[in-house]
């Protein structure tokens, strides 16, 4: 139960707290103006076209698929789809993986450079990635991988929050289990993948997500990079579904919905997963 | 404990080099190219000549720069404090709430920012919409007539604002819940025992006991809002995007239309060092008010 | 062959061997020039308060903790720069360590599993193992559903598969409950002597290492103060150190001052008057020496409080009927004194009494804590 942030001592009307009940019910219709325009996207894509400019009913009158049908069969989106999928998977791939090495030698062994690393970690913060995309251009083209999945994925990979909650995390374990492992025989790798790593699948689970979620979305590099409609992902290439479908309006959200659907629904499936691991990295920046 | 160094080393480095090496290649190398392009008048690709200060000269006078300085100011005026605000408002009513309610409307609340961008953009374009969108209907009745968001000048960072609001509150929202939370409840109970209103234990008790989260999200927001550049370039096309253009557009504008790399790069670091004196500032002057 | 091993009058060589090792932090020699040894199946107990280095000396022994000057032998070979993995040796942590994603068979197995061994050979030795200590109901089960004792049957059984040259436990019973620990004492004595594994034992209630070990070492910062079996300690304690420790209650110690020495007696002057005669192997320095007489609680008698033979007489301030026997907590002239009295002593607080030392069994010490 969470501490009331106001102390509910409103009048008593029988055996209902009429104060807290209307400021529940104030949260209630607060909460539905926020959501509206989700809903009314909703709503709007399941319209159609001529329906979406006459009616502003709360529900469509005849509600239909048809927009999303056609936005699927003629437009790149499935491509946009696909490519999304590539994109994000090999993002949250390899930076956890890499995150998960560097941080458990950063927090277990010892070598040089090491504190010299983990300060260029946390100082990394302080730099605006945006400020960069002028030198990433440069970089990737120089070796050539402009319009290639390789090219959208490498500057990406850049996740100082990952790197600094798994070392945290490594830290926090009680250092007998490392030694009782050492003791049995382990050697580095065994220690990380098969002790320390497993002990909180967790952590693994909300970072992936939410690393996962942040590939997805993420518009200024993959626009850049991105240079035909071929290799664009969902992010990038919903807006130029816009220059094609202009005023086919429950087409163009029928894509917007499309778009933000695979995010939305690991956020909802895994709730806590997503809470935690933006609580995580706020605790990081504080 | 007993451990072999070289074998310890060779794990150590075996572990470290992936991640050691992308870091190095894309974001260490490129921030120090950044600086030291900013010094030449290199294009996009290619070298150029070194032009030593040249670049932060030309920077001071130019019009167009301190006009995208000014943008991203008023920006962040109209985001950081009263998104704070909001989110502050939207944490006190959700954490009143228990159970499935709960979980609903903070869900309700918190979809916006998984969302992404182009998504956002989509949605209000169509809410805003000059002919058919819905807002139009609360506009009318206060200017007589339709108002087309996106173009018209003084309606646009505010609507931006408030879209980046709606969109980005979810984080701030999670923070403050999670400060809530760590207040523990017999403070409330003494409160209500010595006699405070619902007002005074706000002021007296709530928040001084966040303030801390207060900071931490102002500061998070602020430096975040500094590198602005996806939801207004996209409301801004196939309009003038001039008037409304923000720093990091301007880097944009300068590297990938105007191909000018190396003033692209000067600009680059200005907002550096903007970010970084903005947010070293605020956390100052944050941390003492709070000392008092 | 070491001194120690000389003075148990063991032939053989020691199983486990320190010799002359020092752990220095820094500045701090947390142990100084310290010499152990273990003999092969004992069971030898590192005894001492916290802080005087016995966990140190087993993580040494372990591998855990590198030895700043010294070297470690495990059955005559030198084990000092060898890493812990290699030294054929187990260690049950205070805390055990059980990995908690892993169920009791994967625990067990673990070593041998890191060491590649075929799944066959490890169900069958995680059987064998768990057989012995009574797992078997467990094997599928995690950590976190077992109770205490089951976990440290656990933690033992991790050991036991390796089939170590010695087991190492840090104070393993300490985080047990009053009977829970005095039921694992017995299992693990049983386990000693069904195995004869040598087992160095580290833990800081005497209790434990009386009713356990061989052998105990009794460490007071950094130094052995004694080495011995749990019966030649509690009777003939080296010095004031382990007089003290070992035992409970605890000794009691007046300060006395020498009045003669004639051969192997000394007569001692006792507060508030009175003399005693003590037995004695070396004289003391001199008479201005400060000296401490120790007796123990069970030998002091009650008598009447003009009793001339009385060495103290006081007031009883407190009174412990433990049953079987009675503690008194007496203040005298020399300070309060313990008395161990038969269960039936009809005395109550404020009572007045004396006390008589069983001469025979009083110990001096000198300024410098030794026994004279």
């Amino acid at each position: 139960m969470i501490a009331p942030a106001i102390a509910p001592q409103g009048r008593r009307w029988g055996t209902i707290n009429l104060g807290g009940a209307l400021l529940t019910a104030l949260t209630l219709i607060c909460a539905c103006v926020w959501f509206f325009p989700i809903y009314w996207a909703l709503v709007t894509s399941f319209r159609t076209d001529d329906e979406s400019i006459k009616s502003f009913s709360l529900l469509p009158e005849h509600p239909t698929l048809d927009s999303y049908l056609y936005i699927i069969a003629h437009s790149k989106l499935p491509i946009f789809y696909l490519n999304s999928t590539i994109v994000s998977l090999a993002v949250t791939a390899i930076t956890l993986v890499m995150s998960i090495c560097a941080a458990y030698a950063i927090s277990q062994l010892e070598f040089p450079g090491r504190r010299l690393l983990w300060w260029t970690i946390l100082a990394s913060f302080m730099i605006p990635v945006p400020a960069l995309i002028v030198n990433h251009f440069i970089i990737i083209a120089s070796v050539n991988l402009i319009n290639t999945y390789a090219g959208i994925v490498l500057p990406l990979l850049i996740a100082p929050v990952t790197v600094i909650v798994y070392k945290q995390f490594f830290d926090s374990l009680p250092r007998e289990f490392r030694e009782a492992a050492v003791m049995d025989g382990a050697n580095e790798f065994q220690l990380l993948f098969r002790v320390f790593l497993p002990m909180n699948w967790g952590i693994t689970a909300a970072l992936g997500i939410i690393t996962f979620i942040g590939a997805w979305n993420n518009f200024l590099w993959p626009f850049l990079a991105a240079q035909d409609e071929t290799m664009m992902t969902v992010t990038v290439g919903i807006r130029a579904v816009q220059d094609t479908f202009g005023v086919a309006y429950a087409r163009l959200l029928a894509g917007a919905v499309l778009a933000g659907l695979p995010v939305s629904l690991a956020y909802l499936l895994f709730q806590r997963r997503v809470t935690q691991a933006l609580t995580l990295s706020a605790g990081i920046k504080g | 404990m007993l451990k072999n160094s070289a074998t310890e080393r060779l794990a150590a480095v075996a572990l470290v080099a992936p991640f050691v090496i992308i870091y190095c290649w894309m974001f260490v190398y490129p921030t120090v190219r950044m600086a030291q392009l900013s010094l030449t008048d290199a294009p996009l690709i290619g070298a150029g000549h070194w032009t030593g200060l040249d670049n932060y000269r030309r920077l001071f006078s130019d019009k167009v720069f301190w006009t995208a300085v000014w943008n991203t100011s008023y920006f962040v005026l109209l985001t950081v404090v009263p998104g704070t605000a909001a989110a502050l408002g939207i944490a006190l009513m959700v954490s009143r709430l228990s159970g499935w309610l709960q979980s609903l409307i903070l869900t309700m609340f918190f979809l916006p920012y998984v969302l992404p961008v182009t998504v956002v953009y989509l949605i209000w374009q169509w809410l805003g919409n000059v002919q058919f969108g819905v807002l139009q209907f609360i506009v009318v009745p206060f200017v007589g007539h339709p108002v087309n968001m996106w173009r018209t000048i003084p309606w646009f960072m505010p609507w931006v604002a408030l879209i980046t609001i709606w969109w980005t509150n979810g984080f701030s929202i999670l923070l403050f819940l999670a400060g809530l939370r760590n207040i523990p409840s017999e403070i409330y109970e003494a409160a209500v025992l010595d006699g405070a209103t619902r007002r005074q234990i706000f002021t007296r008790v709530t928040w001084p006991l966040i303030w801390p989260v207060t900071v931490l999200c102002l500061t998070i927001q602020l430096i975040l809002q500094l590198k602005i550049f996806d939801q207004v370039y996209l409301f801004a096309l196939g309009g003038r995007t001039a008037a409304t253009m923000v720093l990091v557009q301007y880097i944009y504008e300068q590297a990938f239309q105007r191909n000018a790399g190396g003033y692209a790069a000067t600009i680059a670091v200005a907002l550096f060092v903007i970010v970084v004196g903005f947010s070293v500032l605020q956390y100052q002057v944050l941390r003492m008010r709070g000392a008092r | 062959m070491t001194e120690e091993a000389a003075k148990n009058g063991v032939e053989r060589a020691p199983h486990v061997e320190l010799r002359r090792v020092t752990k220095r932090y820094g500045v701090v020699a947390a142990i100084n020039d310290l010499d152990l040894a273990v003999e092969k199946g004992s069971f030898t107990a590192l005894l001492g308060p916290s802080g005087c280095g016995k966990s140190t000396l087993l993580r040494m022994i372990a591998g855990l903790e590198r030895i700043t000057a010294g070297q470690c032998f495990i059955n005559g070979v030198d084990v000092t720069e060898m890493p812990p993995a290699k030294r054929r040796i187990a260690m049950v942590f205070q805390s055990y360590a059980l990995y908690p994603h892993m169920t009791v068979k994967q625990n067990i197995a673990f070593s041998l599993s890191v060491a590649g061994a075929p799944r066959k050979t490890q169900d069958e030795r995680a059987l064998e193992v768990a057989r012995v200590l009574q797992l078997e109901p467990y094997l599928d089960r995690r950590p976190a559903e077992l109770s205490g004792g089951q976990r440290q049957r656990v933690a033992i059984g991790r050991a036991l598969v390796r089939q170590p040259e010695a087991f190492l436990f840090d104070e393993p019973l300490s985080n047990l409950d009053a009977k829970l620990r005095v039921q694992m004492r017995l299992e693990l004595a049983r386990l000693h002597a069904a195995l004869g594994v040598t087992m160095i034992y580290v833990t800081h209630d005497q209790t434990e290492a009386m009713t356990l070990a061989d052998k105990i070492v009794v460490l007071d910062r950094g130094r052995v103060a004694q080495v011995g079996s749990p019966l030649e300690l509690y009777r003939q304690p080296a010095n004031k150190f382990v007089a003290g420790f070992i035992g409970s209650p605890s000794m009691n110690f007046i300060s006395v001052s020498l009045a003669t020495v004639e051969g192997n007696t000394a007569t001692v002057k006792l507060p508030g008057g009175g003399t005693a005669q003590v037995g004695v192997g070396s004289a003391p320095a001199g008479a201005a020496e400060r000296i401490d007489l120790g007796v123990r609680p069970e030998h002091l008698l009650l008598v009447d409080a003009n009793d001339a033979s009385a060495a103290q007489s006081g007031r009883i301030s407190i009174v412990e009927h433990l049953g079987n026997v009675t503690l008194l907590y007496v203040d005298t002239a020399a300070g309060q004194m313990i008395v161990e009295a038969p269960g039936s002593t009809p005395v109550k607080s404020g009572d007045v009494v004396g006390l008589r030392l069983n001469e025979s069994n009083v110990r001096l010490f000198g300024a410098d804590g030794a026994t004279l």
